[in-house]
């Protein structure tokens, strides 16, 4: 048995790398048939039990099936990997019918351009010659050029890059083709001063203008290649409805060896100053400065036909090397590696995987799957900004050696023929952030409980929901400035005018260097490659769409208030003088050090949670000379709807402690309390206040006591008639498990009434030793203690149980489980668990709150929080933190936030349980028993499945709620939220109001109920706060105490109300409200309940007969339910808005 | 309104198939709009219950949430003196199985549409709500018996639910007192039970079928269940498996088709999410 899984496993193993006809034809037919039952239930989307009959089951084996069993079983998620890659490559990859028709789009402009004419020789500056339809797709700066320049043939046309490759994927589907320059058109020296690139883009514009009359090219655009504005493109599509499916990339290039490559060496420089400025320098040529960028991108067109050539070589050996690649280049495009200036490319990735390849660092008979892992593995493991690696095995003596390229690049990656760095425009930034997506990815595909594939090649990961904090810089017209502060006309010279590029490096290192510790990785986005028509000029670098940078937070030191530097009297404390400016003080600490130290402002959490920003713009305007109007920071820009406090804004870190240092408070004296006839052996909160994830945490208060009435007996405050609705107190719930005793009675009422004798008790003592004001009451005892209310509630473990026990009529004592038992459970145990574990990952993450209460936040706005209940939402974004990947925990609360809004719109909830891993108590084990369940019983299983630790098989706290209508309506609420908020965050030039994503679309709705303001005690918590507020009984000056008469607790008019329309017509309609501060219920009939009924006794309620003979149907009787909203809430409602044109009965 | 409705002319009781007939509420005399309720006599066959005489009893369906007891009291008194009104969420058979509890430990009612047993003193009053006209509507909320709904009635309710913690614990005690006593008489009665086997002074011992609950092996399900998977074990450590050749076979071809089918649910999940284009990266 052992032997022959063995035998089994290596041909799975060996199948992609055994490249022979023969195996592919054996493969062919079994995909064919496994792919003929599929066609029959494409349509169908619901997975059902696999029904065989029985004489399919049981009928003999044949050796073959027999095999294909046994390697599945042993196999299985080896193959459901491999079936998962096969079928992403099947996606990406091109069909033969487009192939075909790129091939031929191909044919066509080759023929065309052979036909190019000649024109007469004229001086490079003069531009006559080009008619005034097409433009040169160049920056003419400085404007003279020397040389004379004449339109001919080109010599060849070759295809070159991906598509010839095979490695070419959808989307973008380019085909690269490289047109080369007949050699009289240019002259040797052409090298020096930007001739070269001059001549090429005139060469291009020649082409274009000569291709515009053709009737066989659709649209022609101007672009540049990873955004090197020296090597312009012809970008050109073919004619009628294909137009946007694949584009032909038009390269002009030298003839191959025209120049001398010992030209471009790293150290030489080709562009004079002299030349440059137009200032007459006495330099002699030795001096001048040396132009690594542009001798590198003039390089580049000298050798794609030889890279091709080398990569052709390569991949005849690997089989899976197209597929590898396709696979990287989608890994790289998830994380937008793969575009814009210094980015890393397909073409690199290809590079990477021939370095790998014939260094012998992976085999040639390696699967895609391997490929792919290998080279992550490798970038993870090598840094390249420090030990560049070359791919020439034997370069020629004047190849400069690695240690002099390093010191002209950033990141080394050497080609081929030893000259060129085909990394020369990569930032160390881009290159980190590349090292630190592969370590994250490869952690990733290790560890068994996540998703690999789906996280690593299925996630975007845009910089908006990667980093933690992301700044843009808008004026970029303003990095010229930048370029003068710093100093950098050679820098500039080498970039070929290109501010932007020059500047980026120092603005990163200096970034770098003052945010130091307190952030793990610091990122950039690429800028996009420009694309203009023909007929207009080539777009300034000002007009290119603003940097972003994002960083990677440490949530332990970003938010620190203090930049602690080197002693007064070491040398390195005129460096840090140096780089904070006048910001630098010296300051005397408590140690007795005196050093030099920058102290940023900061009181309230979300205030130090912008240390960062601090930093940055006093850095780039000190540095730089970039003024605070040209940052733009995006960083807790959705936070202000969560935000309270008058005087210090906060987003109620510090209200949430407050809370919870008093109920610390409470629960040391209620451990203390002596005199009671059992002791206790627990206090544990079950509220969202005491987990820092109540929206709006409450705040202590202090009471005007004339604005109340007086209940008689107790001297308790009540609210007075026709008076505002007074301020809403919340009761924070704290579970108090009393010692289990013989003496517990056995009974359901007996333990209801003992518990209610220990409330009173409690009450009693508490009020004698500490004088707190009580009220005890049966089901709970409520504490009014530093100006909150604690609402005690004393549990019995064995309660559950005896409420599961029954005796049935034959006297046999039956245990069975009910919703009464399940609810107290829920309270007294599985509730207090979920806070002291959310409050335990609240110490480890501290952003976990405000990521919650903006998650919660959002779901009431949007009148979701009847359906994901606080726990669920909870869940929801403990999920985020435990489960990060793709990505690493949020660490600011809008990431948080973003990331809350993609899982809700994305998940499979269909087909995926969501496994929150609290405490991380659940193994790879359990989780695939999770799954296992999960897909046995997924039909009677809620929609929404939530897995923890402690509940594994019945998603407890998502078992009432969402219904799967709502939560398909939560699903596209939040795709659509997401994507708003998401566009404003980055584009700022759009209106700035992420509260839009707030405002809920009303228009869905039938009925809806106004509510008055007045009566509305949280109006002050809406999204939009009126601008009138009521008095509320509330004193604002004065320290909230404890004693004297008990407050009005627990009183909202509006959940009120709702409690009894839903009670009164749960089964005609649904009821939506904003539970912070809406002041609109919106009424959604139930389309079932409108269809008339035949007449029943027990379903009369609110409807109306309609007789037709012997016929009696009852239909809802609408005129009096919707009279009967206004009478329910006689004060409270304001105006009820029937909108009966939607109505279709 | 229904066409049918119009049929019937005014001052004419409005009687629906089903022997129902369709009475008119309003909240109050300006409301526009009216709620219907379904009455008829009570009649079932198997009634037992003193509570509901079949001849004083009026069944009344649709309720509204804003009519408590008394309202419905006072509606009905129009036809002849109430001698008890019933509300209940759904229509069934009378139930008294929970014991006396003060409001204060009886869980919250549901305020929602009710069905009414309403128990006349005469049954002639029957009749009479019977043949009320269906276009003179019964009003809830009248000058004399105003109604509170809507923010006075939930200060009200919030007033209400104070309780001086004296009255409470008054409440507990008279309630663990009879608790207690209810115990001790079981206690007792099990206690004469057992002495009763006992043998007496000449050595006779009384055999009785006895009280249930008495018995001497522990009389719940989990028991039960427990004894029953003893008995399965022991059966189970008796027979062979794989003894003779057929049943070798067997265990094989079972462990085939189950291969097979996991093999084909694994297919199945495969295609089903290539159906849902779960693969397209972007």
């Amino acid at each position: 048995m052992k032997k022959k899984l063995t035998v089994a496993e290596d041909p799975a193993e060996m199948v992609p790398t055994d490249s022979t006809n023969e195996k592919q034809d054996e493969e062919a037919p079994l995909k064919a048939k496994r792919s003929k039952p599929e066609g029959a239930d494409g349509e169908e989307v619901v997975y059902q039990p696999v029904k065989l009959s029985r004489s399919d089951l049981y009928r003999p084996p044949t050796a073959e099936e027999l095999n294909q069993l046994k390697e599945a079983e042993s196999l299985f998620h080896c193959s459901l990997l491999k079936m998962k890659m096969e079928e992403l490559l099947k996606e990406v990859a091109l069909r033969e019918r487009r192939k075909q028709q790129i091939d031929s789009f191909i044919q066509t402009i080759t023929k065309l351009l052979q036909a190019v004419p000649d024109s007469p020789e004229v001086e490079v500056s003069d531009l006559s010659w080009l008619s005034g339809a097409v433009k040169i797709p160049f920056l003419l700066v400085p404007k003279t050029s020397k040389g004379k320049f004449h339109m001919a043939p080109p010599a060849s046309v070759d295809l070159i890059g991906s598509y010839p490759l095979g490695t070419c994927i959808k989307p973008r589907v380019m085909a690269d083709l490289a047109v080369t320059i007949p050699a009289d058109i240019l002259h040797p020296k052409d090298v020096i001063n930007q001739r070269y690139p001059r001549k090429r883009a005139l060469y291009l514009a020649g082409l274009a203008q000569y291709l515009t009359s053709s009737s066989d090219i659709g649209t022609m655009r101007y672009s540049c290649l990873h955004g090197n504005r020296l090597r312009p493109v012809l970008l050109l599509t073919p004619p009628g409805k294909d137009s946007s499916s694949f584009t032909v990339r038009v390269h002009a290039c030298p003839p191959p060896g025209f120049f001398k490559p010992s030209r471009f060496h790293p150290q030489r420089n080709n562009i004079r100053t002299e030349w440059y400025t137009g200032l007459q320098t006495s330099q002699s040529e030795s001096s001048e400065p040396p132009t690594p960028h542009y001798n590198s991108s003039v390089l580049g067109d000298l050798l794609p036909r030889a890279h091709l050539q080398f990569l052709s070589a390569v991949s005849s050996q690997c089989s899976a090397f197209a597929d590898g690649v396709a696979l990287l280049k989608v890994w790289l495009r998830q994380r937008e590696l793969d575009q814009g200036a210094g980015c890393f490319n397909g073409f690199l990735a290809s590079m990477l995987l021939a370095y790998l390849l014939t260094t012998h660092r992976i085999s040639n008979t390696m699967t895609a799957y391997q490929l792919l892992r290998n080279s992550l593995n490798f970038l993870a493991s090598t840094d390249l900004t420090v030990n560049g690696i070359s791919l020439a095995k034997d370069p020629d003596s004047t190849a400069p050696s690695l240690a002099e390229f390093h010191s002209a690049f950033q990141v080394v990656f050497v080609d081929p023929s030893g000259h060129l760095n085909m990394c020369a425009d990569m930032t160390a930034c881009t290159y980190k952030q590349l090292q630190h997506e592969a370590s994250v990815s490869i952690q990733f595909w290790d560890n068994p409980t996540v998703d690999g594939f789906h996280a690593l090649l299925m996630t975007p990961k845009p910089m908006i929901r990667t980093s933690d904090h992301v700044f843009q810089l808008c004026d970029l017209v303003k990095l010229q400035f930048s370029c003068k502060k710093l100093n950098l006309l050679s820098e500039l010279m080498d970039h070929s005018g290109n501010y932007v590029q020059t500047v980026l490096p120092f603005i990163l290192s200096l970034l770098q260097q003052g945010l130091g510790q307190r952030i793990c990785l610091l990122t950039h986005s690429l800028s996009p490659d420009p694309e203009w028509s023909v007929e207009s000029e080539a777009p300034k670098y000002k007009a290119q769409p603003p940097l972003s940078f994002g960083l990677l937070l440490r949530p332990e030191l970003a938010a620190s208030v203090l930049e602690r530097g080197p002693p007064a009297d070491s040398p390195k404390a005129a460096e840090f003088r140096q780089l904070w400016g006048f910001r630098s003080e010296l300051r005397r600490f408590q140690d007795g050090a005196i050093t030099e130290a920058v102290l940023w402002d900061g009181k309230s959490t979300c205030q130090k949670r912008l240390v960062p920003r601090q930093i940055i713009t006093h850095l780039l305007q000190l540095h730089a000379a970039l003024p605070d109007s040209c940052v733009r920071y995006v960083a807790a820009m959705v936070d202000d709807v969560i935000q309270i406090g008058n005087e210090v804004p906060s987003t109620g870190e510090e209200e949430s402690l407050l809370v919870v240092q008093s109920y610390d408070d409470l629960s040391r004296k209620l451990w203390r309390l002596e005199g009671l006839p059992l002791s206790i052996t627990s206090v544990q909160g079950a509220h969202p206040a005491l987990r820092y994830t109540q929206v709006f945490p409450p705040q202590p208060l202090k009471l005007d006591y004339s604005f109340f009435d007086r209940e008689k007996t107790q001297r308790s405050l009540v609210p007075k008639d026709g008076k505002p609705c007074p301020a809403y107190i919340t009761p924070i719930t704290v579970i108090c498990h009393m010692e289990g005793s013989g003496k517990w009675p056995h009974d359901r009422l007996a333990i209801r009434h003992i518990r209610t004798a220990f409330h009173i008790k409690l009450g009693e003592l508490l009020k004698k030793h500490h004088n707190y004001t009580c009220r005890p009451s049966p089901t709970h005892l409520d504490v009014w203690k530093d100006g909150l209310v604690f609402r005690i509630q004393v549990a019995y473990h064995r309660e559950p149980q005896v409420l599961r026990e029954s005796v049935n009529a034959e006297g046999l004592l039956v245990v069975r489980d009910n919703e009464e038992a399940q609810a107290l459970e829920m309270a007294t145990i599985h509730k207090p668990l979920l806070t002291s574990t959310l409050h335990g990952l609240q110490q480890q993450h501290p952003c976990f709150g405000a990521v919650c209460r903006l998650a919660k936040r959002w779901l009431g706005a949007q009148l979701f929080s009847e359906d994901i209940t606080e726990d669920t939402a909870d869940l929801l974004v403990a999920s985020l933190f435990l489960q990060p990947a793709p990505f690493t925990p949020p660490g600011s609360p809008q990431v948080g936030f973003l990331r809350f809004l993609h899982l809700l719109s994305s998940f499979d909830w269909r087909n995926n349980p969501l496994i929150v891993n609290l405490n991380n108590h659940l193994t790879a084990a359990d989780y695939t028993e999770i799954k296992n369940d999960f897909m046995a019983s997924r039909e009677s299983l809620p929609v929404m499945f939530i897995a923890t630790p402690k509940d594994k098989k019945l998603s407890m706290w998502t078992k009432r709620a969402p219904c799967v209508q709502m939560l398909q309506r939560v699903v596209v609420v939040a795709a659509e939220s997401l994507k708003v908020v998401e566009r404003q965050l980055m584009d700022g030039t759009q209106m700035q109001d992420v509260r839009v994503a707030m405002r809920p679309p009303l228009d869905a709705y039938d009925v809806l109920i106004h509510l008055n303001p007045k009566q509305v005690p949280l109006l002050s918590q809406a999204v939009d706060p009126p601008t009138v507020t009521f008095s509320r009984g509330v004193v604002t000056s004065g320290l909230a105490q404890s004693g004297g008469a008990l407050p009005v607790i627990d009183y909202n008019p509006v959940s009120l109300y709702l409690t009894e329309l839903r009670e009164a017509f749960g089964d005609l309609a649904l009821f939506f409200c904003d539970p912070y501060g809406g002041t609109v219920i919106a009424v959604l009939w139930k389309p079932k309940a409108f269809i008339p009924a035949p007449f029943k006794t027990s379903q009369v309620s609110a409807r109306r007969v309609e007789v037709r003979g012997e016929e009696v149907n009852t239909v809802p009787n609408v005129e009096a339910i919707l009279e009967d909203f206004q009478v329910m809430g006689q004060g409270l409602v304001k105006s009820i808005e029937a909108r009966t044109e939607k109505w279709s009965f | 309104m229904a066409p049918s409705k119009k049929k019937h002319a005014s001052n004419q009781p409005c009687i629906i198939p089903g022997g129902f007939t369709v009475l008119s509420l309003q909240f109050s005399s300006d409301s526009v709009s009216q709620h219907k309720l379904y009455v008829k006599e009570h009649r079932v066959r198997t009634e037992k219950s003193s509570h509901r005489p079949l001849d004083r009893t009026l069944f009344v369906l649709n309720i509204p949430p804003y009519c408590s007891v008394a309202v419905v009291k006072d509606l009905f008194s129009q036809f002849g003196s109430v001698q008890s009104v019933e509300l209940r969420d759904h229509p069934g058979s009378f139930k008294d199985s929970e014991p006396k509890l003060s409001k204060f430990f009886k869980p919250a009612e549901k305020q929602g549409f009710k069905v009414g047993y309403i128990v006349f003193q005469n049954s002639t009053s029957i009749t009479a709500a019977k043949s009320h006209p269906h276009d003179a509507p019964l009003v809830v909320c009248t000058e004399q018996h105003p109604v509170k709904t809507g923010v006075e009635k939930w200060i009200q309710q919030y007033t209400e639910s104070f309780v001086q913690p004296e009255k409470l614990q008054k409440l507990v005690d008279y309630f663990m007192e009879d608790y207690d006593k209810q115990k001790e008489e079981e206690a007792e009665r099990q206690k004469k039970e057992a002495e009763q086997q006992q043998e007496d002074e000449e050595g006779w011992v009384t055999v009785s079928r006895g009280q249930k609950g008495t018995k001497a092996r522990p009389h719940s399900e989990a028991a039960n269940r427990r004894t029953l998977q003893k008995e399965l074990k022991k059966k189970k450590r008796k027979e062979l498996m794989n003894f003779y050749t057929w049943q070798h076979k067997n265990t094989q071809k079972e462990h085939i088709a189950e291969l097979r089918k996991k093999f084909e649910e694994d297919k199945q999940r495969i295609a089903l999410l290539r159906a849902q284009r779960k693969f397209k990266p972007y």
